[in-house]
């Protein structure tokens, strides 16, 4: 037995195809995420990418084809078992759970590690002594909130953080579930420069951590400078796959996605 | 026990509250996770009806009827709530309430449990108020391990956003039938303690007016708080006994002081006024819900509130 963690092909997508009545969301998408990488994927607004985040982590089910995770076909298991499995994902547009503070909700992402099934959780969690298990998930959500730099608010509601702090505290969520492969939806989205490049810091130190990412972004300096592949979408379709400096001269994505020659 | 040290009124207006309250708190679990249910008073009729068949047609003791009541009422609960997985909002309103009349409908044509004519001579219980004391303190200890633990968070993340507490690894299905399950489970134990207190039942006693007060304890209350569903249930319940109290008094005062002309009128408005039959009883659970959900939309207790209490007292406590 290989050990799942360790292939070197993170993720790995076939045939993936997904309609809205008449509109190809995505197009027979073929595509392979190496363990390790940060792999973007660019393209215009309607390109079709926050469908393909909603198909991996089973959000929406496929038309057609398949996602392999670490080699094993995910089919139409539920998102809770793909969290489980370690897909982790942030939102485009912000959802957190405006009622809970910041550490309550980092310690929410724990929840399906501590407590793997409900009558666990009823039992071990809220009939007897679940103190110790508490205290230890309390404190493995600290040190996210704290590589996140947002340990300083644990107990502010989580709706009364400033949108930079609430754009991490879903990143801070989504570590929370303990990810072998993390998506990222627009992190950078309304993050202003010296936000953004803090974005950048952290999305390497997570990397670093051994932790696959994918990446939706309009950003292109942050996307140029820290991705490792590159993967183009139009209409569904990728026009274009490798890495960053060879995508960004590429005529086809010059012409689809900026029209003419800015920034790249 | 506690029956020896007050009167019979008394008794039975403290017994027919503490129902309330759990009826109440069957209510709060499966909003908990956002899926509000007019359900409730059908599933109190299950709890009621089988625990009554059980104590009087096969003679098995109360408190192992209690038991079936409860068990039985939850076990219906949790096939229902595999439908109402499904549905959000108005529709899952509508399915509840189609549920509670489907009972009703049960209860009024099947004549084995009385139908039209009712479920009579139910066995009396002598000791209801010491099982709704000891079901309530029970209920109140689960709920504040409840709110601290990483399950009651669970269930609060799907109230504010199943979507995403599902993509958070939450199991969003097991965990709302497991509230749906356990509510109605709740609601059954007061429905068999309600058969054994009243001795009489027929298919009109678990109505939807019922299912919309149990509704209004929670909402006046607050439902984002154990402590909610208790203080709707009982505030709601003292408000027509403080206005019987009242009256009283009224009936107290010297002939003379209200045998003029202006004094005549109002004295008689107010025994009018405060003569508390059901009807007026209703209109005034109206009013109150409307003024909460003008003043107090998140109902009279919160959890902000709770906490800020609580805060207070540990600093108090730690000074």
């Amino acid at each position: 037995m290989h050990d799942a963690a360790t292939r070197p092909v993170c993720l790995k997508i076939e045939g993936l195809t997904k309609r809205f009545g008449g509109f190809y969301a995505l197009n027979d998408l073929r595509m392979q995420v190496e363990r390790g990488h940060v792999h973007a994927l660019i393209g215009p607004n309607g390109a079709g990418k926050t469908t393909f985040f909603n198909l991996i982590t089973g959000v929406l089910p496929p038309d057609a084809g398949a996602v392999f995770f670490e080699g094993e076909r995910l089919d139409d298991s539920r998102p809770s078992q793909r969290t489980i499995r370690g897909i982790a994902r942030t939102f485009q547009n912000i959802r957190l759970f405006p009622h809970l503070t910041v550490v309550e909700t980092a310690m929410l992402g724990e929840h399906c590690r501590v407590y793997p099934s409900v009558w666990k959780a009823i039992g071990k969690g809220v009939l007897w002594g679940a103190g110790s298990r508490e205290r230890e998930m309390r404190a493995n959500a600290i040190e996210i909130l704290e590589f996140l730099g947002l340990a300083d608010r644990l107990d502010a509601k989580s709706s009364d953080l400033p949108y930079g702090a609430q754009r991490k505290l879903e990143l801070a969520r989504a570590l929370a579930t303990r990810p072998r492969l993390l998506l990222l939806d627009e992190p950078a989205a309304g993050l202003n420069p010296r936000e953004t490049e803090e974005l950048d810091d952290v999305i390497k130190r997570i990397r670093d951590r051994g932790i696959t990412i994918i990446l939706v972004e309009h950003d292109m300096k942050l996307v140029m400078g820290i991705s490792d592949v590159v993967t183009v979408l139009n209409f569904g379709t990728k026009i274009a796959e490798g890495a960053p400096e060879k995508v960004r001269q590429d005529p086809v994505v010059i012409e689809a996605y900026l029209g003419e020659d800015v920034l790249l | 026990m506690l029956d020896r040290l007050i009167d019979g009124y008394t008794l039975s207006v403290l017994i027919f509250a503490g129902i309330n309250v759990i009826a109440a708190y069957s209510f709060y679990v499966p909003f908990k996770t956002g899926q509000v249910s007019l359900g409730q008073a059908g599933f109190m009729a299950v709890g009621a009806y089988a625990s009554a068949v059980a104590t009087g047609k096969f003679a098995i003791p109360f408190p192992l009827a209690l038991v079936f009541g409860g068990l039985l009422a939850g076990l219906i609960g949790v096939l229902v709530g595999f439908p109402a997985l499904r549905i959000k909002g108005v529709y899952l309103l509508l399915l509840t309430l189609g549920f509670a009349e489907i009972i009703s409908v049960i209860a009024l044509s099947w004549d084995y449990v009385g139908g039209a004519q009712g479920f009579r001579g139910i066995r009396y219980n002598p000791y209801t108020l010491d099982y709704v004391i000891v079901i309530i303190v029970a209920l109140i200890f689960f709920f504040s391990r409840l709110e601290r633990s990483s399950l009651g968070r669970a269930m609060d993340s799907i109230h504010q956003d199943e979507t995403v507490a599902e993509v958070m690894g939450i199991d969003v299905v097991r965990i709302k039938l497991l509230a749906f399950g356990l509510g109605a489970l709740i609601a059954g134990l007061a429905g068999a303690l309600y058969a054994h207190q009243a001795t009489f039942m027929d298919s009109t006693t678990f109505n939807i007016l019922l299912a919309v007060e149990i509704l209004v304890f929670v909402v006046v209350g607050g439902a984002s708080t154990y402590w909610g569903p208790l203080f709707g249930a009982v505030v709601l319940n003292a408000f027509p006994e403080v206005l019987r109290a009242l009256r009283e008094w009224l009936e107290l005062l010297p002939v003379q002081w209200v045998d003029f002309y202006p004094m005549s009128a109002v004295y008689s408005f107010l025994r009018e006024f405060l003569d508390f039959e059901n009807a007026k009883r209703l209109i005034a659970y109206g009013v109150i819900l409307i003024v909460t959900m003008i003043l107090r939309p998140n109902g009279m207790l919160t959890r902000d509130l709770m906490r800020k209490w609580h805060l207070a007292r540990w600093k108090v406590g730690h000074a």
